[in-house]
C-alpha cells in the first residue's frame, strides 16, 4: 500500500523533472494542450453556455421550450428513427460484404471492395442528388417504379435510408471486414471438420465472435446518420431532422440559443453512442492479434450460402453503380428533366464559375492536410510514447471531434470565433484561418488513430536501444520512430485530405465571400436545382480527390510497404 | 523533430499573420453582403474594377449581419451593409447601428424606398409570384393561378411548394403578405387548408421550388418575380409567372452605411455607384427591378406597376416576425 504510494509519488516526480529534462517537449505539450482547448474544448463551451446561459444566468428555458413545441421534438424523433435504420440496414450490407470477401471464394474481390468503399471518397450528398435524379418526381426511374410499388416519395425517411446505407455502409464495411479477417478462420474448420452445418458455425462461432464487431459498427454508423447534414439537406423533404434544424433556426432565424439547443440535442445521443463504442464495446472484443496474418481462408460452401451472399453483393454493388453512373451521365446533360441532349457546357461552365471554389478548396485542404497530419501524429507519439500528467485527457479530448456533429463544431466555431476572448484574441470569422483550423481540428481524430495503430506496431524497445545508446528524444523521434510510421502517416494524410475536400456541416457555418468551398457551391446549384451543373461539379471534385489519393499512394509505395489507403478508416 | 515542429509552428504563425487584423492594407472597403456569393461576386468586382477600391466583403444571411453588426456596435468592422430584405435594415435602424445617409442619385428615390431619415435605401425590388409548369397546364387543361385561392384548387394537391417561413425571406414575405391582407387568424385558417391540401413539401431556400416546377416535380411554386424570371423562365424551363389578382407583397433590397464604421467615404462611394445606372443595369443577369428609371429592365420583367400591390408595411412585416412565425409555427406544426 505504502509502496505503491510512494510508486505513485515517485512517477509524478519523474514527470515533472519532464520540465527540465526536456523542456521543448514539455513547451510542445503546453502548446497542443492550449490547441485543444481553443480550438476543440472551448467551441463546444460555447454551444452548451448559449443553450443555457440566459441574461446572465444559468437555466433550462431553451430546452422547455423545445420539448414543448411539437415542431421542435419531431426532428430529434426523426434523427433518432433514422440512425437506428441506417445503422441496422447499413451494419447487415457491410456484414454481407465482410464476410462475402473474407470467407467465401468470391470472385473479383478487388472489384466489390472498391465499390463498396467508394462513396468514402466522394462528398456525402453525391447519393441524394442521384437518388433524385432517378427516383425523383421527375426521375429516369420514377415510371417505372410507380408501375412497381405504387405511388411514392424520394423526398422522406424513405429516401433518405436509402442513400445514407450506401453513404455510410463503408464504415459498417470496414470495421467488420477488419473484425472478420482477425479472426482466426481455423476456428471455423475445426469445426466444419467435425462435422457441424453451417449454420450451426455461423451461428455458434462467426457471429459471436464478430458480435463486438457488429455493435462496434452499428454505433459508428449510428453516429454518422445522425450527424449528417449534406444528405438530408437535398432529399429530407418534410422530414425534419436535427442537423438540418439546427443549421436553419441559425441561419434562417439567427435564433443562436435555440440553435445551440437543438445542436446539443443532437450531440448527446452521438457522444452517447461514442462512448458506448469505444469504452464498452471495443473492450469486449474477442480478436485476438497474433501477429501473423491469419489471411481469409475459402472454404468449400453450399451454393444455398453462395447464393445468396453474391446475390445481394452484386444487387447492392449495382445500385452503387447505377447512382454514380446517373452522376456520369446527368453531368452531360443540357438541363437535366427538360433537355437531355449531350453536352460538355457544363463542365465548362463549372470550370469557369467553379474555379475560384475549387482553388479555394484545394488551397484550404492542402494546407490543412499536412497540420493535421504531423499534428495527429505528434500527439499520437505523445499519448502511447511519453508519460505526462494529463495525458488521458490529451487523448480524450482529441478523439471528441470525432462523436461531436459537425453542426454543433460549426456553430461553436461561430460563437467561439467572432468575438475576441481571453483564449484566442483575434476575430476568426470571415477569414480562411477559421476554415482551416476548423478542417484540422475535425480531421484530426483521424490523423491520431492511424499514429496509435502505427505505433502500437512497433516494439517500443527498438526505441529504447535508441535511447541507451545515447539519442535523445528528439533523435529517437526522427531517425527510429518517424520512418517506421511513415506509411501510416500517408495513409492519415490521405484520408484527412479527402475528408477536407468533402466537409459540409461543419465548414457551411464558416465559409466566406473570400473564401468558399467547392462542396457548399455544389450544395447550391442542388438548391437551385441546377442538378446538371451539380453533377458536373461533382465529378470534377472526385476526379481532383482520385488524383491526390494517386499520388499519395504513389509516396507510400515509394517510402513503405504499400499500405492500402483504405485500411486505415478504422 | 525539433525542426519540423519549427515549421509547423512557422506556418501557424504565417498564418495568423496574414489574417485580417493584424496586417494593415491600402485602401480597403469592408462590406457585408447578403447576396448569394456567385451575384455578390458580380456586383462588387464591377465596383472594384471600376473604381481601383480593394472590397473586403463577407457573405452572410441578413439575420446573421444584423446579428453581426450588433455584436459589433462598440468596434464596427464593416461600413456597408449590401442588400438583404428591408426589413432587417429596419429592424437594425431601431436599435441605432445605421447611420442616415442620403445617397447622390441622378433622380429622385420614390419614398416606399427610402426610410424617413434615409438610414436605409432600397435599391431593388421584387414581387411575390407564381411559377407553373406549362406542361402540367396542357396535360389538366387549366390555367395557371391568378389568385391566391386557385392554389387550392383539386388538381393542385400535394403539388404546391415554396419554402419554411422560418428560413426564407421569400415564403415569409408570402405570409406577412397574406397576414397584412387578411389578419393572423384567417391567413392561418387558409394556410392550414393550403398545407393540408396543396402543399407537397416545404423547401430550406426560397428559390427551390422555381426549378422543382421547371423538372415537373410540382406543379405550381410561390416566389420572388426576378428569382422566377432568372432561374426559372431564363434557365430554360417550361415555366410562366403569374400574380394574385387579390394583392400580392412585394421586397425591397436594403443598402445602409453601418454607424462608426472604419471607412465610412468609401461606403458613401460605394452606395452611390449601388444608384448609378450602370450598376442597376447589372441586375439584369438577376433579374430584380432596378429602382433607378433610367435603367435597364430585364427582358420580360414583371415591373411592380403592372401588378396589384397591396398596401405592404415593411416595418410592421419586420417587427411581428418572431410572433407570426412562432404562430405559424404552432398552427402547421413544421
Amino acid at each position: 500500500m505504502n509502496s505503491s504510494r510512494n510508486r505513485k509519488i515517485k512517477e509524478i516526480i519523474d514527470q515533472l523533472t519532464l520540465i527540465w529534462k526536456e523542456p521543448i517537449l514539455f513547451i510542445f505539450i503546453l502548446l497542443i494542450f492550449y490547441f485543444l482547448i481553443t480550438f476543440v474544448v472551448f467551441p463546444i463551451f460555447q454551444v452548451v453556455k448559449n443553450s443555457m446561459y440566459i441574461n446572465g444566468s444559468w437555466d433550462f428555458s431553451n430546452y422547455i421550450a423545445i420539448f414543448s413545441k411539437r415542431y421542435f421534438v419531431q426532428p430529434l424523433i426523426n434523427s433518432i428513427v433514422l440512425g437506428i435504420y441506417t445503422a441496422t440496414i447499413g451494419t447487415i450490407a457491410g456484414f454481407f460484404f465482410a464476410y462475402a470477401l473474407t470467407r467465401t471464394p468470391l470472385p473479383f474481390k478487388n472489384f466489390f471492395r472498391l465499390t463498396i468503399t467508394f462513396p468514402i471518397i466522394s462528398p456525402p450528398f453525391v447519393v441524394a442528388l442521384a437518388a433524385i435524379l432517378l427516383f425523383g418526381r421527375a426521375g429516369s426511374l420514377t415510371p417505372w417504379l410507380k408501375s412497381l410499388i405504387g405511388n411514392y416519395s424520394i423526398y422522406g425517411l424513405g429516401g433518405l435510408v436509402l442513400v445514407e446505407t450506401i453513404a455510410y455502409s463503408p464504415t459498417a464495411f470496414l470495421v467488420l471486414y477488419g473484425v472478420l479477417q482477425a479472426i482466426d478462420p481455423s476456428l471455423e474448420e475445426a469445426s466444419m471438420d467435425l462435422g457441424a452445418s453451417w449454420s450451426k458455425v455461423f451461428s455458434t462461432i462467426t457471429l459471436p465472435l464478430a458480435t463486438p464487431g457488429i455493435a462496434s459498427a452499428w454505433l459508428l454508423v449510428f453516429i454518422q446518420s445522425m450527424a449528417d447534414f449534406g444528405n438530408p439537406m437535398v432529399i429530407s423533404g418534410d422530414f425534419r431532422v436535427l442537423s438540418v434544424q439546427a443549421y436553419l433556426q441559425i441561419t434562417g432565424m439567427y435564433d443562436l440559443p435555440r440553435g445551440s439547443t437543438l445542436a446539443m440535442l443532437l450531440l448527446i445521443p452521438t457522444i452517447t453512442a461514442f462512448f458506448l463504442q469505444k469504452y464498452w464495446v471495443s473492450r469486449k472484443s474477442y480478436v485476438t492479434v497474433t501477429g501473423k496474418p491469419t489471411g481469409a481462408t475459402v472454404k468449400n460452401l453450399d451454393w444455398y450460402i453462395k447464393l445468396p451472399v453474391y446475390g445481394v453483393c452484386l444487387l447492392y454493388t449495382g445500385i452503387v453503380l447505377l447512382f454514380y453512373g446517373t452522376i456520369v451521365y446527368g453531368s452531360f446533360q443540357t438541363l437535366w428533366g427538360v433537355n437531355p441532349t449531350l453536352t460538355l457546357k457544363n463542365y465548362v461552365e463549372m470550370l469557369e464559375v467553379g474555379k475560384d471554389y475549387l482553388y479555394d478548396s484545394v488551397f484550404l485542404s492542402s494546407i490543412a492536410t499536412p497540420i493535421t497530419g504531423i499534428l495527429g501524429m505528434f500527439i499520437a507519439y505523445l499519448i502511447i510514447r511519453k508519460k505526462f500528467i494529463g495525458r488521458g485527457l490529451m487523448e480524450f479530448i482529441s478523439m471528441l471531434t470525432f462523436a461531436v456533429p459537425g453542426t454543433v463544431v460549426g456553430i461553436g466555431y461561430i460563437l467561439a470565433f467572432n468575438q475576441k476572448s481571453i483564449l484566442f484574441p483575434f476575430i476568426l470569422t470571415g477569414t480562411a484561418l477559421i476554415i482551416i483550423i476548423l478542417l484540422i481540428f475535425r480531421d484530426m481524430p483521424v490523423g491520431i488513430r492511424s499514429g496509435i495503430a502505427a505505433l502500437q506496431q512497433i516494439d517500443p524497445a527498438i526505441e529504447e536501444a535508441s535511447t541507451d545508446l545515447g539519442a535523445d528524444s528528439n533523435t529517437t523521434f526522427r531517425k527510429i520512430t518517424l520512418p517506421m510510421i511513415a506509411p501510416a502517416f500517408f495513409s492519415g494524410l490521405a484520408y484527412g485530405f479527402v475528408k477536407a475536400m468533402t466537409a459540409i456541416s461543419a465548414v457551411i457555418f464558416v465559409v466566406s465571400g473570400k473564401w468558399n468551398l467547392i462542396t457548399i457551391a455544389i450544395l447550391g446549384f442542388v438548391d437551385n436545382t441546377q442538378y446538371a451543373r451539380a453533377a458536373a461539379m461533382s465529378i470534377i471534385l472526385i476526379i481532383i480527390i482520385l488524383i491526390a489519393l494517386g499520388v499519395i499512394q504513389f509516396l507510400v509505395n515509394r517510402i513503405g510497404k504499400g499500405v492500402r489507403l483504405t485500411t486505415i478508416v478504422e | 523533430m525539433r525542426k519540423f515542429l519549427l515549421i509547423v509552428f512557422t506556418i501557424v504563425l504565417v498564418f495568423f499573420c496574414l489574417n485580417g487584423n493584424v496586417l494593415a492594407q491600402k485602401k480597403v472597403l469592408h462590406i457585408y453582403t447578403a447576396f448569394d456569393t456567385e451575384e455578390a461576386k458580380y456586383y462588387i468586382d464591377s465596383f472594384e474594377e471600376e473604381t481601383g477600391i480593394d472590397v473586403q466583403w463577407v457573405r452572410l444571411s441578413s439575420g446573421e449581419v444584423l446579428a453581426r453588426i450588433e455584436a459589433e456596435a462598440s468596434n464596427p468592422q464593416a461600413s456597408v451593409w449590401h442588400a438583404g430584405s428591408n426589413t432587417s435594415h429596419i429592424n437594425a435602424a431601431s436599435k441605432g447601428l445605421l447611420e442616415p445617409y442620403k445617397p447622390n442619385t441622378d433622380f429622385e428615390l420614390p419614398e416606399l424606398f427610402h426610410a424617413d431619415d434615409w438610414a436605409w435605401t432600397g435599391f431593388y425590388t421584387g414581387a411575390i409570384g407564381f411559377v407553373t409548369n406549362t406542361n402540367f397546364l396542357a396535360e389538366n387543361d387549366m390555367e395557371a393561378p391568378t389568385s391566391w385561392d386557385d392554389l387550392l384548387h383539386p388538381k393542385l394537391k400535394q403539388n404546391v411548394a415554396l419554402a419554411y417561413p422560418y428560413t426564407s425571406g421569400t415564403a415569409y414575405t408570402t405570409f406577412a403578405t397574406l397576414v397584412q391582407m387578411w389578419g393572423l387568424e384567417e391567413a392561418l385558417d387558409w394556410w392550414e387548408e393550403f398545407d393540408r391540401h396543396s402543399i407537397f413539401q416545404y423547401t430550406q431556400s426560397g428559390t427551390a421550388c422555381i426549378g422543382m416546377v421547371g423538372l415537373g416535380e410540382i406543379a405550381v411554386g410561390i416566389a420572388f418575380s426576378h428569382d422566377i424570371l432568372a432561374k426559372g423562365i431564363n434557365a430554360g424551363y417550361p415555366v410562366v409567372m403569374t400574380f394574385p389578382e387579390e394583392g400580392t407583397g412585394y421586397e425591397v433590397g436594403g443598402l445602409s452605411l453601418i454607424k462608426g464604421g472604419p471607412e465610412p467615404e468609401l461606403g458613401k462611394q460605394f452606395i452611390d455607384w449601388c444608384f448609378t445606372v450602370k450598376a442597376q443595369d447589372l441586375f439584369q443577369k438577376y433579374s430584380r427591378l432596378p429602382v433607378n428609371p433610367k435603367a435597364t429592365v430585364a427582358e420580360g420583367s414583371v415591373t411592380l406597376d403592372q401588378v396589384n400591390l397591396i398596401d405592404y408595411d415593411h416595418i410592421l412585416a419586420g417587427e411581428s416576425k418572431d410572433e407570426w412565425v412562432a404562430a405559424w409555427r404552432d398552427r402547421i406544426g413544421k
